[in-house]
């Protein structure tokens, strides 16, 4: 009885702290906000809104006498003027290339691009060949990416033609049949004809040679958008409660630095009755904090966190390892003052180790993947992804089995050091 | 005088708490090696691109060989031939994040293709995560590769039929092999190419501004230097609760010169943390911090005095080592975040960018991959260094004006 007398007062005293109730149940949700602002967006029906990349063109080519109709320099520029790439791009002309790489160097343009003068000449002339420089901001990835997508694509329709040119040539010439110009010419219509149906279809997002298939899913996620607030929540959720598993094993060492915890060893209580009680007080401060964010997640962002039975599974796991985790880490805390950076550190960095912290990137290495796994934290968010994939108590069972006995072993020996200390 | 005694004193309190000052700097040192380990393991010895699986049920035919080949020649994607049981559980493997994607090529692929039918080859990707566009980008791209050999190929056997005949099936369908041969070999060595060059950087640094840690070296400092405002906020907090704040209240120091003192020991240590952060990057990870050592050192500089000034006001407003945590963690999260410290903000959506560039973490990230990355000048620093000293100063007058002596 007294156990639980403890463990209520710890209990009431967190409730009624209002920093505690932050870090339990605004911080997740707040982090969670965030992220969902930042990325919601892509999984959205209007598509990942793409920031407009600032390219200065230089456009060098001079195409020959022979050939002056043909100006691909010219062309490319149209290409990239085009109205349907004006939500992509904003193009300006260059003198030179000094200016256009002095404008993506001061930053009034992220990308510039050079076109040769022999561009048109290497195109139309066998053998010849020219290089179109694309400068960048070295800090940027995602507009550049796009510049240089579409100029190979454009560069490709012009090389297709080249090469469907000389493969012909080659091998009428192993035939001993001399090739007529205008069949040549003729090739290479064609072939454009063909490059730009094929552009204008991807250019639609559809190549007509793929066909896309979604994986199977256990359960058909109510939006994309839930899907990665799921993720991210889940992350954010696993580490504030290891962060409550070790701040409320805090009150530990706070009671005993205010002398009340010496006060209470003075009463006729057994130090294992006070200690336990301290103990329960965490596991049902946890418990409290999960059901809180699992509802309120649930319901600001949509998420399904899968199947009753292996959501309380998981959740008994979860709040084992993470009360015995705490318990843990302060067991080895001398004082208030090193608590904070102590429990700040261990727990940025296991939650680091443990993946919390990168659950929206997929295809993760292999070895940080099994490295996860030294840790309760990522037993924990595996259990927790598989639940959310629609996993049911069979698919669960592992990493709860494993949160379970991790959780205990570190409980055992946290509480065997609380004990020396206070015995 | 009294500045420097107050900020001697809190540096020696700090060297004393051997645990705290080594979770400081040991804390961002591990994080960077455990990602150096993990991510530059990957890079030296495993193949880094996304992978992707190849069912391939069209086994007689050169054309999805020829397919294979030019997935191989990917930049972004690895095909990985999933045997006949694995093939099964191809749209699974997809699901738990083993593979990006997977592309089916169903038998007689190779033959519609040749005969100028339509082909359709099956590619299961979840369009929703990043990695999946990217290797659906790629397949794309592959594929598109293949259909304009196949195009040429056809070409060529139509114009070779109207100046002579090929005499049987077999016999076309040599000439079509031999053009797709021909074909492949031409793109390998392409007349016209197209190459990206970094602007700023130098012949010589061309490698460097490529370097996979030049986001998460600045980043991780950005971050661990947030992470101090524990400490930063705690020696206010601490002097409270023991008691001393109390007592130099019968001394003639004011408020601003006790934060100034605070705020100089502070510095001094946020300062060393960052040089052991900064030059793990530059012997260890080769992040070219030291091509402008001025430079870098206003932007440390700057950003540091706005941490420390943050962690005195909240320092100032906290009442206990527990909301001095709360605060620190929050202001860690909220600003790695928002300051583009963890993902570039050209990656997030507009609103989410411009409110994050309106963070002193964003322009401290600025500051820095204006010299390692951009290769820019001292000049290039000086607005970051300007916004990051404004900020300093506004949250030091607020630091001042909320503290207390008890």
């Amino acid at each position: 009885m007294k156990m639980l007398d403890i463990a209520l007062k710890d209990l009431l005293r967190y409730l009624r702290t209002a920093f505690l109730v932050v870090m339990m149940f605004v911080v997740p949700l707040l982090m969670t906000g965030i992220f969902y602002f930042a990325f919601g967006g892509q999984g959205s029906s209007a598509g990942f809104n793409v920031p407009v990349t600032r390219v200065q063109i230089v456009n060098l080519d001079r195409p020959p006498a022979q050939s002056s109709r043909l100006a691909f320099g010219e062309m490319l520029i149209e290409f990239l003027q085009h109205e349907k790439l004006a939500t992509l791009l904003q193009v300006t002309i260059a003198p030179d290339g000094a200016s256009a790489r002095e404008a993506v160097k001061n930053r009034s343009a992220e990308v510039a691009v050079i076109i040769p003068a022999n561009f048109t000449s290497a195109a139309l002339t066998p053998g010849e060949g020219a290089t179109i420089t694309i400068v960048q901001d070295p800090a940027r990835t995602l507009g550049p990416g796009i510049v240089k997508g579409l100029i190979s694509q454009f560069v490709d329709g012009l090389v297709g033609a080249k090469i469907a040119a000389s493969v012909v040539m080659e091998q009428f010439g192993q035939r001993g049949i001399a090739v007529q110009a205008d069949t040549l010419q003729n090739v290479a219509v064609q072939y454009a004809a063909w490059a730009v149906a094929q552009g204008q279809s991807r250019g639609e997002g559809k190549n007509p040679a793929l066909e896309l298939e979604a994986p199977p899913r256990k359960v058909e996620p109510a939006s994309e958008k839930t899907v990665v607030a799921g993720l991210i929540m889940t992350g954010m959720m696993l580490f504030f409660v290891f962060y409550t598993g070790a701040g409320t094993a805090e009150s530990i060492i706070q009671e005993d630095e205010e002398g009340t915890l010496a006060r209470l060893f003075t009463t006729p209580t057994l130090h294992s009755v006070i200690l336990g009680g301290k103990f329960i007080g965490v596991f049902i401060t946890i418990i409290v904090q999960l059901i809180v964010l699992l509802i309120a997640s649930a319901l600001a962002f949509g998420i399904h966190w899968g199947e009753l039975p292996a959501v309380v599974l998981l959740s008994i796991g979860l709040v084992v390892a993470a009360a015995g985790f705490g318990v843990f880490v302060m067991s080895f805390v001398k004082n208030m003052r090193q608590a904070g950076p102590v429990v700040g550190g261990v727990l940025t960095l296991s939650g680091m180790v443990g993946g919390l912290f990168t659950t929206g990137i997929q295809n993760l290495p292999a070895a940080y993947e099994t490295i996860q796994l030294l840790t309760p934290h990522g037993w924990a968010l595996r259990g927790w992804k598989l639940a959310l994939a629609g996993g049911g108590v069979s698919d669960v069972l592992l990493p709860a089995l494993v949160m379970l006995a991790m959780g205990a072993v570190y409980f055992a020996v946290g509480a065997f050091l609380f004990r020396k200390r206070f015995a | 005088m009294r500045i420097i005694d107050l900020a001697v004193k809190d540096l020696r309190q700090v060297v004393r708490d051997r645990k705290s000052a080594l979770f400081l700097v040991a804390m961002p040192i591990v994080f960077m090696l455990f990602f150096s380990l993990i991510f530059g393991a990957q890079g030296a010895q495993r193949d880094p691109r996304l992978p992707v699986g190849f069912v391939n049920h069209d086994l007689a035919s050169s054309v999805s060989t020829d397919l294979f080949s030019l997935l191989e020649g990917s930049d972004a994607i690895r095909p990985v031939v999933l045997d006949q049981k694995q093939a099964g559980k191809a749209g699974e493997l997809v699901r738990d994040g083993k593979l990006a994607a997977a592309l089916i090529v169903p038998d007689g692929f190779g033959q519609v293709a040749l005969a100028a039918r339509q082909p359709k080859l099956t590619l299961i990707v979840a369009a929703d995560n990043p990695a999946g566009q990217t290797a659906s980008n790629a397949v794309d791209a592959a594929v598109t590769r293949l259909l304009a050999n196949v195009q040429i190929a056809q070409l060529s056997a139509e114009a070779f039929e109207t100046s002579a005949q090929l005499a049987s099936e077999t016999e076309r369908q040599a000439y079509l092999e031999q053009a797709l041969t021909l074909s492949n070999a031409a793109w390998r060595n392409p007349p016209l190419s197209v190459t990206v060059e970094g602007a700023g950087a130098t012949e010589r640094d061309q490698p460097s501004w490529q370097n996979a840690y030049n986001q998460t070296s600045p980043g991780t400092i950005i971050q661990f230097t947030i992470y101090s405002l524990i400490m930063c906020a705690g020696v206010l907090v601490s002097e409270r609760k023991s008691g001393a704040m109390q007592r130099l209240l019968t001394t003639p120091i004011s408020r601003a010169q006790i934060i100034a003192g605070h705020t100089l020991g502070m510095l001094v240590v946020v300062l060393a943390q960052q040089a052991v952060l900064i030059a793990f990057s530059y012997f260890v990870l080769g992040i070219q911090y030291l091509r402008v050592p001025l430079a870098i050192l206003l932007v440390a500089g700057a950003y540091a005095l706005w941490v420390v000034s943050l962690g005195m006001l909240i320092g100032a407003v906290a009442r206990s080592d527990d909301q001095v945590v709360m605060w620190s963690l929050i202001a860690m999260f909220v600003f790695s975040a928002l300051g583009g410290a963890w993902f570039p903000l050209e990656f997030t959506g507009k609103a989410f960018a411009a409110i994050g560039h309106l963070t002193p973490s964003a322009w401290a990230m600025d500051g820095f991959q204006n010299i390692i990355m951009r290769g820019l000048g001292l000049s290039s620093v000086l607005l970051p260094v300007g916004i990051l000293l404004a900020y300093a100063a506004a949250f030091f007058a607020l630091a001042v004006w909320r503290f207390r002596f008890e």
